[in-house]
């Protein structure tokens, strides 16, 4: 009787959930292909990959600058592999110290949690005061960069810890038992088993770092990354070139997905796929 | 004399003031098979932890072959614990997880592999050793543990409620295996259960524990014989307490107490009050042998449970004993329920002791 009525709204309401998630990047994906001649907007005048070509500065001549995005792209990158480091590296030390209660883990424990719940502009506009006062240059490898772990650190952070709640600690007692040294006994147990955590919360970490944007907008100083860039080109005029670029970028993303899930797989059949014996 | 263990009144109070455990001593001899008995939350968990390395030790000492290791890490010290959970490595082989600890010990290849081998063998692993262990079934796992800790050859083995997790026909097969085991290999064990039957089946000397407190150390038959204090002669087997006054030795070395039943005299000195009759030393037919302690009754239930009588005897208005007699008599079976019945107990299997 209950699934009647529950059933028909819990579809109607994913079939909204999916159209809204994927309308824009499908709208988007579809205006990238306009002509040379065609607006961001429809109707489609004709089909092309001239955008593309744009894009890549392959196209001949054109009235439209090509979109500066090549530098910011590196830059971001870059930026969000060295925040995806020391976040998770952070985020996995830190909550194997919450495993065990210490003086004052509530209060540290809140600490960590604020770098993701205070307003990046508050935080973005704070750093780049306080780094004018200290007469510290502002640059995304600096004050955008330690921004970007203080912002996804907590993630990497909540994600190891929902990990370890999970964690059996008697497995490492049992290592510990067989005479192996807590180093190794990290190194070979505790890591692999709580890898796919790990996986996650660098994920996490490089998402978020990838298009974060109020906190690197007021600190980021002269070369601006990807987000940044992207926006100044708002402030001129739109032109689908930025759309054809929109796609690569998600095509980006799920190619980074990909290997997330691909690494997973490979990591929890591992061991049932074992033949031989490690030669440590 | 050097012993494999000794445990010097230790201890453990958490910063909050609870005390797990107090003044436990205990020398293990090695090669022995020592059980630590008591209802959970008594302790004994906790003990054999503290001896793991796992527990902090807050008073006492722990001596392992005469060396004091109250401070050495888990790791250094020459024990290997076996989890009821079997805490199995869930990333790695069969094999893998057994060669675990040779293989981060750098062990050559060669020995390792055949210490590898000869213990798969020994627990009939060899079949599932390149598969996964997560995979495969309780008993398995159990063994995978056994031979995974006992692998690199400790002095002391300490098993945390192994059995636990098994069902009953699989737990009497893996008990057999672990006496056999142990006389093979002639390490020490330490066991940990709540289980009676596996204390009493298979340990040279079983500790009692109660409320972090040592209630008794003894031969499995002398716990089950003579207890030494009320928790143990309610918890081991199935005995009755007198309560009464000391009434002084009799003249052949037996204590005497006086109960509202009459004088109960029993192995003590004379000046204990409680006199402790296990439910089997119950006669029903009395033998009118010198000293006999007599108990006049009526019975109040009988139930035959296999070669075993189990019998409840109404001694007064408040007073009901369970009484323990081979079913096979025929006058076990001539007993009619109501019927006045005379009970009949050596004072030798009859102990005495303090409240």
């Amino acid at each position: 009787m209950e699934s009647r009525i529950l059933r028909p709204t819990l579809a109607i309401y994913t079939a909204c959930f999916l159209l809204f998630l994927y309308g824009p990047m499908i709208v988007l994906a579809i205006l990238s292909f306009q002509s040379i001649d065609g607006g961001p907007q429809f109707p489609i005048r004709d089909w092309s990959i001239y955008w593309y070509e744009h894009l890549l500065g392959l196209a001949e001549t054109s009235r439209v600058s090509q979109l500066p995005v090549g530098e910011s792209l590196i830059r971001s990158i870059v930026l969000a592999f060295m925040t995806t480091v020391v976040a998770t590296v952070l985020g996995v030390m830190s909550a194997e110290a919450f495993r065990t209660k210490f003086k004052g883990s509530g209060p540290a424990f809140y600490l960590i949690i604020l770098g993701m719940m205070v307003p990046g502009v508050l935080v973005g506009l704070g750093m780049a005061l306080l780094s004018n006062t200290l007469d510290l240059g502002r640059a995304w490898w600096g004050t955008s960069f330690v921004l970007h772990v203080v912002y996804t650190y907590p993630f990497a952070f909540l994600v190891m810890l929902a990990i370890f709640n999970r964690f059996d600690r008697t497995v490492e007692e049992a290592s510990l038992s067989l005479g192996v040294s807590p180093a190794q006994t990290f190194r070979r147990v505790t890591f692999p088993i709580i890898f796919p955590g790990v996986l996650s919360a660098m994920l996490f970490s490089f998402t978020l770092s990838y298009d974060e944007f109020a906190r690197t907008l007021f600190t980021a100083g002269r070369d601006l990354t990807l987000p940044l860039a992207i926006y100044g080109t708002f402030s001129v005029e739109i032109y689908p070139n930025l759309f054809a670029f929109g796609v690569l970028t998600t095509l980006f993303s799920f190619t980074l997905l990909v290997i997330y899930g691909l690494l997973m797989k490979r990591f929890t059949s591992k061991a049932s796929r074992y033949k031989g014996q490690e030669d440590a | 004399m050097v012993h494999d263990l000794e445990l010097i009144s230790v201890g453990k109070t958490y910063p909050d003031g609870t005390v797990a455990v107090s003044d436990f001593d205990l020398k293990v001899e090695k090669g022995e098979f020592v059980a630590f008995l008591g209802p959970s939350g008594c302790g004994k968990s906790t003990t054999l932890r503290m001896i793991a390395g796992f527990e902090h030790i807050t008073n006492g000492d722990v001596l392992m072959m005469g060396q004091n290791v109250t401070d050495v890490p888990p790791e250094k010290r020459p024990t290997s614990m076996i989890f009821q959970n079997y805490a199995l490595f869930p990333h790695m082989s069969v094999r893998e997880n057994v060669a675990f600890g040779l293989d981060v010990k750098g062990t050559p290849k060669t020995e390792r592999d055949r210490k590898v081998d000869r213990i798969l063998d020994m627990f009939d692993l060899e079949q599932v050793a390149d598969r996964k262990a997560d995979k495969l079934s309780g008993g398995q796992r159990q063994r995978i543990a056994l031979a995974r800790g006992l692998v690199v050859e400790p002095e002391i083995l300490l098993l945390d409620e192994p059995l636990g997790a098994l069902d009953a026909n699989l737990r009497r097969i893996i008990q057999n295996e672990l006496k056999l085991l142990q006389r093979e290999l002639g390490i020490t064990f330490i066991f940990v259960t709540h289980a009676q039957s596996e204390a009493l089946g298979l340990s040279d000397r079983v500790v009692v524990m109660s409320n972090g407190v040592v209630e008794q150390i003894s031969p499995p038959r002398d716990l089950y014989r003579r207890p030494k204090t009320p928790f143990v002669a309610d918890f081991i087997g199935s005995n009755t307490v007198f309560e009464g006054t000391p009434k002084g030795a009799t003249a052949k070395g037996f204590g005497r107490i006086e109960t509202p039943f009459g004088l109960i005299e029993g192995v003590g000195l004379g000046n204990e009050s409680l006199a402790v009759v296990p439910a089997e030393a119950f006669r029903i037919t009395p033998q009118n042998t010198p000293g006999e302690i007599r108990f006049e009754g009526r019975l109040a239930e009988r139930k035959l449970v296999g070669a075993v009588g189990h019998l409840k005897v109404r001694l007064s208005e408040d007073r009901e004993i369970a009484v323990e007699v081979s079913a096979d008599r025929p006058e076990v079976r001539a007993l009619e329920l109501g019927a006045p019945i005379t009970l009949g107990v050596d004072p030798a299997s009859v102990t005495l002791i303090h409240t």
